[in-house]
């Protein structure tokens, strides 16, 4: 071996040295930092302000994001401000009486006048005019939640992203859900 | 959404008892509904009704993010054996193209290696976040392994690297230059990268992942005519993002450069048969030197003491520069922008078409406190943006440096730093292959070798 | 190829030719399903069918004729129609994008077949230029580009405008208050139509409201909150009204009313916690808070209908204590009443916690101030001038005063004091033509400069556990205890005016009115007083005894006993009962006054009484 290749290789061993010692640094660094918490993304449903963003700047199409039903809240009222169009003519299942652009929301009788809504996951795009229509005249049971079976957990959510109440946060994989009633407002983090 | 129903409140249809419960509630800010939960009580069913859970659909068992490191760990350790002793292309193709399959379309390019250099600034600036072992894990791996044998990860792991590397149709050769000055912007990326994650306003490098949205088989428009522009690319530039982007690549090379073992083209001794030569498609063989030629002048001496007193003077200048766009380089936060957008054109609070303003708005923030908090985000860019343009500074000086330091070499081999040990060389190199027909009229050399 | 028979070489370009035509085959097919889903992509962007126009216009017109059977079939097509194209160019996207990525794959496939048969590389290429002139090309290059990124860097930092660093708060507005008030207009309309109306006079109301929408519109300019001496004088903002002074300029007052019958009981609603603190009022919105040991709660009342327009949980505050300090059952934890400065309600709790909502129940800032050594429990109320918040923090472990700035919670000063725990409200004087913040505990009574914290004077005149606050007028600051003394003091020279120890309150705190005092006793006397000389001039007993402090409004003194009884007196030298009206509900707080009506918390529930 020549010098040459000796001096070559000792500079080479000495930068892979330093180099070794700071990736060291660097995982020491962030185990103090780090933890077997795993975390995905999801909404708060106290901040959520119903913009509609969710139903398109999801990655997915249709959105991840769907409508969920909080039925411990319910009030299971016939006249819904969820199911139905502010202006409507009747309450009943009909077209130009539904809110839900896609019709994802059934209606079903329970004993007069009681009536119980089921989202319809398939049809529903997460646009939130439900979400706000509950909110502003019924109890708010219904709201938004990231549907964690279908999210691909993007590093960086694209709703996050554009949420303007920033009511979409990571939080620990083990809760996957913010579901109204489960939890307190401001619980989360 | 609150607007639908403002609209709708002079209603024409009067005789509707629904018209004055709107009035009663219209009233109530969307906010308030939330407290108010039993605004209707829950009803006392006289019926058998049970009321149902809400589903909660589990999401993928965490358990499985395990499974994950470990294919990757296998994938590296396999490619590592195939690349210094089974000395297979043909193997590592195929192991790559699993990886595609799995890391790519199966897990849908999350997590990856690349972008989990962001979630790692993240919780080291962030207490409220806190990185897991498997994305830290997935960020250390490759680079152990690019500091043993290269960048391996590369070559069979990277989904993103992958792809590009099977779309490679007829790769045209690259001027040094080009290569060389392009090759600056994964660094410049990589330190934006860092500021932005940093600071908690955008992962970048997953934002503009041009590949992620083809993996996922949906994406925004622009994203994904950026994937299909770099794959069009890709069939006659090879690789252009592992070479001119991709940030950890940057990292790689680093580590890869002072690798204890590397990919070899040859088996045993080079006889400089020149036939890898053009083999390599990014252009990351090295070739023997011209004694002649190839020798450091005197120019080139004092080129190198300027070049290396130069490293400060870039690295001062670069930071006070980039230190000194902060305004520029801050306004991708949201709260910098929107308190940007109002401080100048305050008249834009009371329109009520933009979404963020009129969410702002209702919010009940003012923007004496925006603007602070606001101030507080460009402080830190300000602040890291010194750190970033010296960085910048200092790895243009670096490789100007590098362009006067003239290394005697007398065969063919891989550049460690911009080697991605895809192995293709290998099979062009005609050592140990007696029946090869470059010794049909030199046999000769088949004894040599 | 370097030995090929002639055979195999028609294979080759046999096999070149299949490679070709399949490329193509793929490339042609790739790029129709690519322009497919661009078109549908354009499409969708363009006539987005969920929001379809089509359709929000027929319901528009439905609504207008709800009786048009037409219309309705009409509606139910179009809607049908909008969803299939939506779900159909789902599933369009989706398959385009699968095939899309199939023909990609072949292309590739096939390119790359292509590719390797026609251009193996046999020979290597010859180098073109010499090693030196390529280097010396490269650092040009890498110091151009090196040059760009710096020169943008620079060009960036001279050309971008940095608003934020011209931005002066005093120039912003108070925004979206006015919307809200506009808004606040409307309800209360429809509140008073829904309560007196039947159904079909709403429709008349209702186009009335519609009517003064673009009167709204025009008020929807961004206006300044205004927080001055006459907007607190016309407010009830604090414990014993505008800067705790017991003066309230209400008029139109009922002076009588019975809680068993209803009459001139406007509205009562249930309070389903229990505090002993005061209601305050601004404008339309009247504020009070309730806790327990396991919540602490605002509530904010629509003050014409009794409506709760929001509740707050005060929860998730730094520093706050996750187990309740012990109280007793007569303080609580919500003992201290509200303040609201207009465009903030403040609520402190006898844990510390102290929070600021905006009138819309928006949560701005809250701290805890640590929790507070008392054995009764921290009682002292909030008030609030010049964006300051005014904080007597009395406790075993050392006493302060301190501001905190209503924007931010910030603490703006903060001056130790060196008196006993108490439980006494502070209360602001305008001493010099400057207010004053004066605060009374054991053993001195003294005042600070509320711009600095400084304290400017203090006169050691009381013992005892001091709960009255208290009050200023005629120039002298009157202040007294039970088991102690009263006392009026000179706050300009310190000294002390009078002494008297016949008649004195222990929780209730006195009230000035044009040259007298008065106090109500726990021993169930009303007394009043020579405010220059402390001459007794006049007593009552009363039914029970007195935990609720004497307001002064209308000319009138008005106290209410802890059985709810309220007795109103003719202010002045003479004992004058006017009425005494029962409330049939034990009453522990002050009652408040707005334009012609009293609000009153009894133990159970909020009243408005006024004429009806």
């Amino acid at each position: 071996m020549s010098k040459l290749q000796s001096r070559r290789q000792f500079i080479s061993g000495c930068a892979r040295y330093s180099l070794g010692l700071t990736i060291a640094g660097v995982i020491g660094f962030s185990l103090t930092n780090a933890s077997s918490q795993q975390w995905l993304w999801q909404i708060d449903p106290f901040k959520c302000t119903n913009c509609g963003r969710c139903a398109t700047h999801c990655v997915l199409n249709p959105s991840a994001v769907k409508c969920v039903h909080a039925y411990a809240l319910c009030g299971y009222c016939d006249l819904c401000g969820g199911y139905l169009k502010p202006g409507h003519i009747a309450r009943n299942t009909a077209a130009e009486n539904q809110l839900c652009p896609t019709a994802a929301i059934e209606r079903k009788l329970i004993e007069e006048p009681y009536y119980e809504y089921h989202i319809n996951e398939e049809l529903c795009i997460g646009c939130a005019k439900c979400v706000e229509g509950c909110s502003s005249f019924g109890n708010g049971s219904l709201h938004l939640q990231i549907r964690q079976n279908i999210c691909v957990n993007c590093n960086e959510c694209a709703i996050a992203r554009v949420c303007p109440s920033d009511a979409i946060k990571r939080i620990p994989a083990d809760e996957p859900y913010l579901i109204k009633g489960g939890f307190e407002h401001g619980q989360t983090l | 959404m609150v607007r639908l129903y403002k609209k709708h409140i002079p209603l024409k249809n009067h005789n509707n008892i629904f018209l004055g419960l709107i009035f009663l509630l219209m009233t109530v800010p969307t906010q308030i509904a939330h407290s108010q939960q039993q605004r209707f009580p829950k009803p006392e069913f006289q019926t058998e009704y049970q009321i149902p859970e809400t589903e909660r659909p589990n999401p993928r068992a965490p358990f499985m993010e395990y499974l994950d490191l470990f294919l990757l760990l296998a994938v590296l350790s396999l490619t590592t054996w195939l690349v210094l002793k089974k000395r297979s292309r043909k193997w590592i193709l195929w192991v790559s193209v699993f990886s595609l399959l799995y890391f790519g379309f199966y897990r849908n390019g999350c997590i990856c290696s690349v972008g989990s250099l962001q979630n790692l600034t993240l919780s080291l600036f962030n207490e409220g976040y806190s990185v897991s072992f498997t994305v830290l894990a997935f960020f250390v791996v490759p680079l152990l392994f690019a500091l043993a044998v290269g960048r391996v990860f590369c070559a069979s792991a990277c989904p993103l690297g992958i792809i590009q590397d099977l779309v490679i149709v007829k790769p045209i050769k690259l001027s040094p230059w080009l290569q060389k000055s392009l090759g600056l912007f994964p660094f410049i990326y990589l330190g934006l990268a860092v500021l932005y994650a940093a600071t908690g306003t955008d992962f970048i490098i997953c934002r503009f992942d041009p590949f992620v949205g083809i993996f996922r088989m949906g994406a925004e428009f622009h994203m994904i005519v950026l994937g299909i522009s770099f794959l069009l690319i890709g069939m006659f530039v090879a690789r252009p993002y592992c070479r001119f982007v991709c940030p950890y690549g940057a990292l790689l090379k680093i580590c890869s450069l002072n690798s204890k073992y590397h990919l070899s083209i040859t088996p045993k001794d080079c006889i400089n048969c020149k036939l890898c030569k053009d083999s390599c498609p990014f252009d990351a063989i090295d070739f023997p030197t011209d004694e002649k030629e190839n020798r450091a002048s005197r120019k080139d001496f004092w080129k190198f003491v300027f070049y290396a007193a130069l490293i400060p003077v870039l690295m001062f200048v670069g930071g006070w520069a980039v230190s000194g766009s902060y305004k520029l380089l801050s306004s991708a936060h949201p709260d910098v922008y929107l308190a940007n957008l109002l401080v100048s054109q305050p008249e834009l609070m009371q329109n009520t078409e933009n979404l963020d303003i009129e969410t702002f708005m209702s919010s009940g923030k003012t923007l004496e406190i925006l603007v602070e908090e606001a101030k507080i985000i460009q402080e830190k860019f300000r602040f890291g943006g010194w750190f970033l343009g010296a960085f910048i500074g200092l790895v243009i000086a670096l490789h100007l440096l590098n362009q006067v330091i003239f290394r005697k070499r007398s065969i063919y081999e891989a550049n460690r730093g911009d080697c991605f040990s895809c192995g293709r060389c290998m099979d062009y190199c005609p050592v140990g292959k007696p029946e090869h027909p470059f010794f049909k009229d030199k046999p000769e050399m088949v004894v040599k070798s | 190829m370097l030995n090929l028979d002639f055979e195999q070489q028609m294979n080759e370009t046999e096999k070149i030719k299949r490679a070709r035509q399949i490329a193509i085959i793929a490339g042609v097919f790739t790029a129709f399903v690519g322009v497919l889903l661009l078109l549908n992509y354009l499409q969708i962007k363009k006539s987005d069918p969920l929001n379809s126009l089509v359709l929000e216009k027929l319901v528009e017109r439905l609504s207008s004729e709800p009786n048009n059977q037409h219309f309705v079939e009409e509606i139910r097509q179009v809607d049908l129609l909008m969803r299939k194209a939506y779900f159909t160019s789902l599933w369009q996207v989706r398959t385009g994008a699968y095939l899309m990525l199939f023909g990609a794959i072949v292309l590739v496939l096939s390119l790359r077949v292509y590719y390797s048969l026609r251009f193996a590389i046999d020979q290597p290429s010859a180098d073109q230029i010499k090693e030196k002139k390529k280097r010396q090309l490269t650092q040009r290059w890498i110091g151009f580009s090196g040059a760009l990124v710096i020169i943008l860097a620079i060009m960036s930092a001279f050309f971008t405008m940095n608003h934020l660093k011209n931005y002066e708060p005093k120039k912003m507005l108070v925004h979206s208050k006015s919307d809200d008030e506009s808004i606040e207009k409307v309800e209360i309309v429809s509140i008073r139509t829904t309560e007196k109306e039947t159904d079909t006079v709403i429709i008349t109301e209702s186009t009335d409201v519609e009517v003064k929408q673009p009167e709204v519109a025009i008020t929807q300019q961004p206006k300044v909150v205004v927080f001055n001496e006459e907007t607190v004088k016309k407010n009830h903002n604090a414990f014993r009204g505008s800067w705790g002074n017991a003066v309230s300029s209400s008029t139109n007052l009922p002076t009588s009313w019975d809680g068993a019958t209803g009459k001139n009981i406007l509205w009562k609603t249930e309070l389903p916690i229990h505090g002993y603190n005061s209601p305050v009022i601004w404008n339309e919105k009247l504020f009070l808070s309730s806790a327990n040991t396991s919540k602490r709660v605002v509530y904010c009342y629509d003050r014409n209908s009794g409506k709760l327009l929001w509740e707050r949980e005060v929860n998730n505050i730094q520093g706050s204590p996750a187990t309740q300090p012990k109280t007793t059952e007569d303080t609580g934890l919500a003992a201290p009443t509200l303040t609201v400065d207009g465009e903030k309600a403040f609520a402190i709790f006898g844990n510390g916690d102290i929070i600021a909502f905006d009138l819309n129940g928006n949560r701005v800032w809250a701290i805890n101030l640590g929790v507070p050594d008392n054995h009764y429990g921290h009682s002292s109320s909030l008030l609030t001038w010049e964006k300051k918040l005014f904080i007597q923090y009395d406790t075993h472990k050392g006493s302060k005063v301190m501001a905190l700035s209503t924007e931010t919670g910030k603490t703006i000063w903060e001056t130790v004091r060196t008196n006993e725990v108490s439980w006494a409200s502070p209360i602001l004087a305008k001493i010099d033509g400057k207010f004053q913040l004066i605060m009374l505990a054991n053993p001195n009574l003294s005042g600070y400069d509320i711009t600095t914290g400084k304290q400017l004077w203090s006169v050691d005149c009381m013992s005892g556990e001091v709960g009255p606050s208290p009050v200023y007028g005629g120039g002298l600051v009157y202040a007294t205890n039970e088991y102690a003394r009263m006392v009026a003091v000179n706050p300009k020279t310190g000294e002390k005016v009078w002494e008297d120890n016949y008649y004195l309150p222990e929780v209730s705190s006195p009230a000035y009115h044009n040259g007298y005092i008065y106090i109500a006793t726990t021993f169930a006397v009303v007394a009043c007083f020579e405010a220059t000389t402390g001459k007794l001039l006049w007593e009552f007993e009363a039914k029970n005894s007195f935990y609720s402090s004497p307001m002064i409004a209308e000319g009138k003194v008005w106290v209410f006993d802890t059985g709810g009884k309220a007795y109103i007196f003719e202010s002045g030298g003479e004992s004058k009962l006017i009425s005494s009206p029962e409330l049939g509900e034990k009453v522990f707080s002050t009652p408040v006054f707005a334009d012609g009506r009293v609000y009153i918390r009894g133990i159970k529930h909020l009243f408005c009484i006024g004429v009806n």
